[in-house]
């Protein structure tokens, strides 16, 4: 299964995990399973239509999803996923 | 610009390195550099900035230093408490190092003086602890074509990069637009490792001196992630962002603009004692609500561990992050208000509860920190 690196903002509301293994295809059924298996995340990744909220950023195996299929960038077992969110606290 | 033989004996162990010899401390001698911030971040990077002796120092804050900031801000002391931020760092920064030049603003840092302070300096440290300061450092960085030594941090995470638009992708590249308002919680909210500021704002005055000197790799294009507890240091590689609105090909903001109401917040957290917004209610407010009204409701959303710091009596406690899934546990028809220890998590609470259908919901503005300032001084500030 990828490898997804949780923010550590949003970890909080995920058992206090900072990386988990989830099953997923692409990008999007990825950031869809963690939403699903913690129901608390799913409002602070996605907007009202369902969008991943702007202030995040997804890279797969350090390139960013942009430069990529975007969230439809699809995943093999192996790959790592890093969700960046920014922070202020200074 | 020679060194004076005070400064060759002071500077000796640069003088020893060959990247930096005496060329690179007269460099650094006619260098300057403008910190945004005077706290967590810009403590270490300030000090060691000066020691290092970057000739002309620049320091921005509004500030007053709080006995909640000792615990990492280390160039302020207990003496200082009360005292402006940027006059009691200047002070500190000219004992460790006389023969430099600081520049104190006592001032927010706003779209009317960024350009005016920012264009006075070599480069710039964002220390700051919210998002409009950090898009306003970024965006005066682009402007003014200069490098923006970027940290932040949160508990026992930091970032780091550098931003130069003109080498490579800036703060909006990354971030094209800001969290929604109180989604992202603050050092203040969630807390912080107080080393954990030291460690990067030490890695930023690194990234200055490194900018200033003309050597090394530095971070430009490169977003470092720690974490103290797993002593992990990532990298990850960043690239411009072509439709970036500042320094893309197609950038459209061309100049500063309302970055309060780009963020939708305040660029500074000066408490403001009036709980003026509807769903708001003042703490001697909800203590004449409390003596009327038995049934009236108190949520708190803060975590277990604070409330044995404080908690006001027959409170029901549900953390933020279980809400979601405890609605069920709360009647939609009774009137309740909702707390924390600031107001940021109870406001979120509240969003969440009337997107679920709650209309008697009320938010303790300012927390429990202003229940025990206002109304029960028997209770911790914290």
């Amino acid at each position: 299964m990828p490898s997804l690196r949780i923010p550590p903002a949003l970890k909080y509301y995920a058992d206090n995990l900072s990386e988990t293994d989830l099953p997923a295809a692409s990008v999007t059924e990825l950031l869809a399973a963690l939403a699903g298996r913690y129901p608390a995340v799913k409002f602070h990744l996605l907007d009202a239509d369902g969008n991943l909220r702007r202030h995040f950023n997804v890279f797969v195996n350090g390139v960013h999803v942009r430069e990529l299929n975007g969230l439809d960038t699809p995943l093999r077992p192996e790959d790592q996923v890093i969700l960046l969110a920014s922070a202020a606290g200074g | 610009m020679e060194l004076s033989r005070d400064e060759i004996l002071r500077y000796s162990r640069h003088l020893l390195i060959p990247e930096i010899g005496l060329e690179g401390q007269q460099k650094l001698k006619a260098a300057s550099a403008l910190i945004i911030g005077a706290g967590g971040l810009g403590s270490p990077a300030a000090l060691y900035l000066a020691a290092a002796g970057v000739g002309r120092i620049g320091l921005v804050d509004y500030d007053v230093v709080d006995e909640s900031n000792l615990q990492r801000q280390v160039i302020h002391g207990t003496e200082a408490i009360g005292k402006l931020k940027v006059e009691n760092a200047k002070r500190r920064l000219l004992d460790i190092n006389p023969r430099i030049q600081v520049d104190a603003y006592n001032e927010v840092f706003t779209s009317a003086n960024a350009m005016r302070i920012a264009k006075e300096y070599d480069v710039l440290l964002d220390g700051t602890d919210n998002f409009p300061t950090r898009y306003l450092s970024n965006d005066v960085c682009v402007f003014l074509g200069k490098p923006n030594v970027y940290g932040s941090i949160y508990r026992f995470d930091g970032q780091a990069s550098v931003f130069y638009a003109k080498e490579g992708p800036c703060y909006r590249c990354l971030f094209p637009e800001p969290p929604p308002p109180g989604l992202v919680p603050s050092c203040a909210e969630g807390g912080v490792l107080g080393v954990l500021p030291a460690v990067i704002g030490s890695l930023q005055a690194t990234e200055a001196l490194k900018l200033l000197l003309g050597i090394g790799d530095p971070l430009i294009g490169r977003l470092l992630l720690y974490n103290a507890l797993d002593m992990s240091f990532d990298f990850i590689k960043l690239k411009k962002n072509p439709n970036c609105r500042v320094c893309g090909p197609n950038a459209d903001v061309t100049e500063l603009v309302d970055y309060e109401a780009f963020c939708g917040l305040p660029s500074h957290d000066r408490a403001d004692d009036s709980a003026s917004a509807d769903w708001d209610i003042s703490a001697r407010d909800l203590q004449t609500r409390l003596a009327r009204d038995p049934n009236l409701l108190l949520l708190d959303v803060r975590e277990p561990h604070e409330l044995r710091i404080s908690s006001i009596r027959d409170s029901v406690n549900i953390p933020l992050g279980q809400l979601t899934a405890r609605l069920s546990e709360l009647d939609t028809a009774r009137e309740m208000v909702i707390l924390c220890k600031s107001g940021t998590r109870s406001r979120r609470a509240l969003e969440l509860l009337v997107s679920a259908g709650f209309k008697k919901v009320k938010n303790l503005h300012g927390g429990i920190n202003a229940w025990a300032r206002d109304v029960d001084a028997s209770l911790p500030i914290y």
